[in-house]
């Protein structure tokens, strides 16, 4: 188990990489989505590893709501390039 | 299913890839701090949101990484957003006779240079069409608008000439605008007690 | 038996997130990493959550509600991020 864990957390560092180093700001915005579902996969595998109920219920939610404010930021940078 | 349970989370040889995870906040921390465009440092703030939630949650406090994710990603973020989208941008008020069409070239290649500039300062360029001299003057009066451009009466030289209430934006487009077309030149307003 | 299915869901999934996060490294166009990032990211993720819930069946609710917000908000993202960002890129141009 902790095998996987340290293989989720290597897939973690990819798109925080290409944030790093990509100018194009819909690439960001890529890497943001990508890294925020693999942020509450961990914290869902933690919660498993752990049998802890609590920390699961978080990481639905920010599972769910990670989601939502993606895109509420990326219909405001497409305004942002209308102008 | 056990409510409130207090877990002292202990770091174990076996809990190692904790380190791991813990690793990650500081490294998206100085990826916010050496970011210089602020939308961009914008969406590496939210990377930086969902990975310090994933630390927290990991280490037991549910509650802050519940807050985490809900004000410090979402919320704030957003109003971030919107913030710097209204105060990042230079409004350059000019006539609605010489807005730049196919036959203005002069116009279109200052308002080109002026879009390099204010691009490479991160700053938007929103232009401000007015109906005549008089509204243009009014609106730069009234700190509507940043600059004005507009066409001069008896052209010399420099057939445009463009006005600036904002020193530093001034001080900025005097060292960088080499164009020949206008003349700049920085009006000190006085401060207005009423609010507009 | 059943122990072993899930750790083989959860390596499948491990297998799909790699896969579909590699391209984002390249210098593709943002279509074509949306692509494979939101195919084979959420079908990685849903192996790993069907994995999990083989394993530990006793938090049944939670985990599938995370599979169902999980298939739900990626394919809307998805459709959300292809739409603004071809748009934005169309003015840019």
């Amino acid at each position: 188990m902790n095998l996987i864990l340290i293989a989720t957390i290597a897939a973690l560092v990819i798109p925080m990489y290409e944030a790093a180093q990509d100018n194009d700001i819909w690439q960001k915005m890529l890497a943001f989505s990508s890294i925020a579902t693999k942020a509450s996969i961990v914290i869902l595998i933690v919660s498993v590893l752990r049998d802890d109920w609590m920390i699961g219920v978080v990481g639905v939610i920010i599972l769910s709501v990670g989601n939502a404010a993606l895109m509420l930021l990326a219909q405001i940078l497409k305004r942002l390039n209308e102008l | 299913m056990c409510w409130p349970t207090v877990r002292v989370v202990e770091v174990t040889v076996n809990d190692s890839y904790l380190y791991a995870i813990i690793l990650l906040m500081p490294l998206t921390a100085f990826m916010v701090i050496f970011q210089a465009n602020p939308y961009h440092a914008l969406v590496i703030r939210g990377i930086l949101g969902a990975v310090s939630a994933l630390v927290y949650a990991v280490l037991g406090a549910a509650d802050v990484a519940l807050t985490e994710a809900l004000v410090g990603t979402m919320l704030a973020i957003t109003l971030y957003a919107i913030a710097v989208r209204s105060s990042l941008v230079l409004r350059l008020g000019i006539l609605r006779e010489d807005e730049p069409e196919a036959e203005n070239l002069d116009l279109k290649r200052l308002i080109a240079d002026l879009h390099s500039i204010t691009s490479k300062k991160h700053l938007r360029l929103e232009l401000v069409p007015y109906e005549d001299r008089h509204a243009l003057q009014q609106a730069l009066w009234k700190k509507e608008i940043h600059a004005t451009c507009s066409r001069l009466c008896q052209p010399e030289e420099a057939r445009y000439e463009t006005t600036i209430r904002v020193e530093y934006l001034y001080e900025i487009l005097k060292t960088e605008l080499s164009s020949p077309i206008t003349s700049l030149s920085y009006l000190n307003l006085p401060t207005l007690e009423e609010k507009h | 038996m059943i122990d072993i299915l899930g750790y083989t869901c959860i390596v499948i999934g491990i297998a799909f997130w790699f896969w579909g996060t590699w391209p984002l490294i390249g210098d593709r166009s943002v279509l074509f990493k949306l692509h494979s990032l939101s195919v084979a990211d959420t079908l990685g993720s849903m192996s790993i959550i069907l994995g999990l819930l083989l394993k530990l069946p006793s938090e049944w609710p939670l985990l599938i509600l995370a599979l169902i917000s999980l298939a739900i908000w990626n394919t809307v993202l998805g459709y959300v991020l292809a739409y603004c960002s071809s748009s934005g890129g169309d003015r840019e141009r």
